[in-house]
């Protein structure tokens, strides 16, 4: 099952987030958030977001969803030299994260868990 | 070959909105199947498997939502969609 990983400079929105998705997902499919720095502030740690992919790869690709700026770059830093199983969604965190969550908790493919969260682009409210 | 489809006409629940939770319930069955499903309510449509799109659909309690199926099991996808929508629960 492929794996979803948020990344925010605050960790209570990345938490929340994982909590929102996991309950709209179910208990199977590995949430993991990835906020802050290491000393707790905003901010965001290349060792805790490299941590989360871990915890969340169980073999089938790890999606990625960050808020901004350096959550950003450091993602596309990690991402450089990767193998291509974890791929960051260019897409809004929230509705990125628990559209991903959805289709990796039905045992989808990497790619269409991708396409999940980036239809959030585009989804309109009303 | 032609590709079998299908229609049914459910109704939510008279105490569920398709808010988030069922929503989700709801996408996580059509996507069970590999019938593209349609989902129509309030002179809207969306695609069943696309949990923000069914969000968008803004269907309240009681709301019919019409749904159309494609594909070899559409018939199937269809029982599963209409039972699901018949379960859920606030």
């Amino acid at each position: 099952m492929v794996g979803v990983v948020v990344v925010s400079h605050s960790a209570e929105i990345a938490r929340g987030v994982v909590d929102m998705a996991s309950q709209m997902a179910g208990d199977e499919v590995r949430l993991e958030s990835a906020g802050g720095d290491s000393l707790g502030t905003l901010g965001t740690d290349e060792g805790l977001v490299r941590e989360a992919i871990r915890r969340a790869d169980q073999g089938d690709g790890v999606v990625v969803l960050a808020d901004l700026g350096s959550a950003v770059l450091t993602i596309r830093h990690i991402l450089e030299h990767g193998d291509g199983v974890v791929k960051l969604a260019d897409a809004p965190v929230v509705e990125g994260a628990v559209a991903a969550a959805v289709v990796a908790s039905m045992g989808l493919p990497l790619e269409d868990v991708v396409n999940g969260a980036e239809e959030a682009r585009g989804a309109s409210k009303l | 070959m032609v590709l079998a489809s299908s229609e049914a006409v459910v109704r939510l629940p008279d105490d569920v909105d398709l808010h988030a939770r069922p929503a989700a319930q709801f996408v996580r069955t059509a996507m069970r199947f590999g019938a593209t499903v349609q989902v129509f309510a309030n002179d809207r449509w969306a695609d069943a498997k696309s949990l923000l799109a069914v969000m968008a659909l803004g269907a309240r309690r009681g709301t019919e939502l019409r749904l159309s199926a494609e594909g070899q099991d559409a018939d199937v996808a269809l029982d599963a969609l209409a039972t699901c929508v018949a379960d859920l629960v606030e």
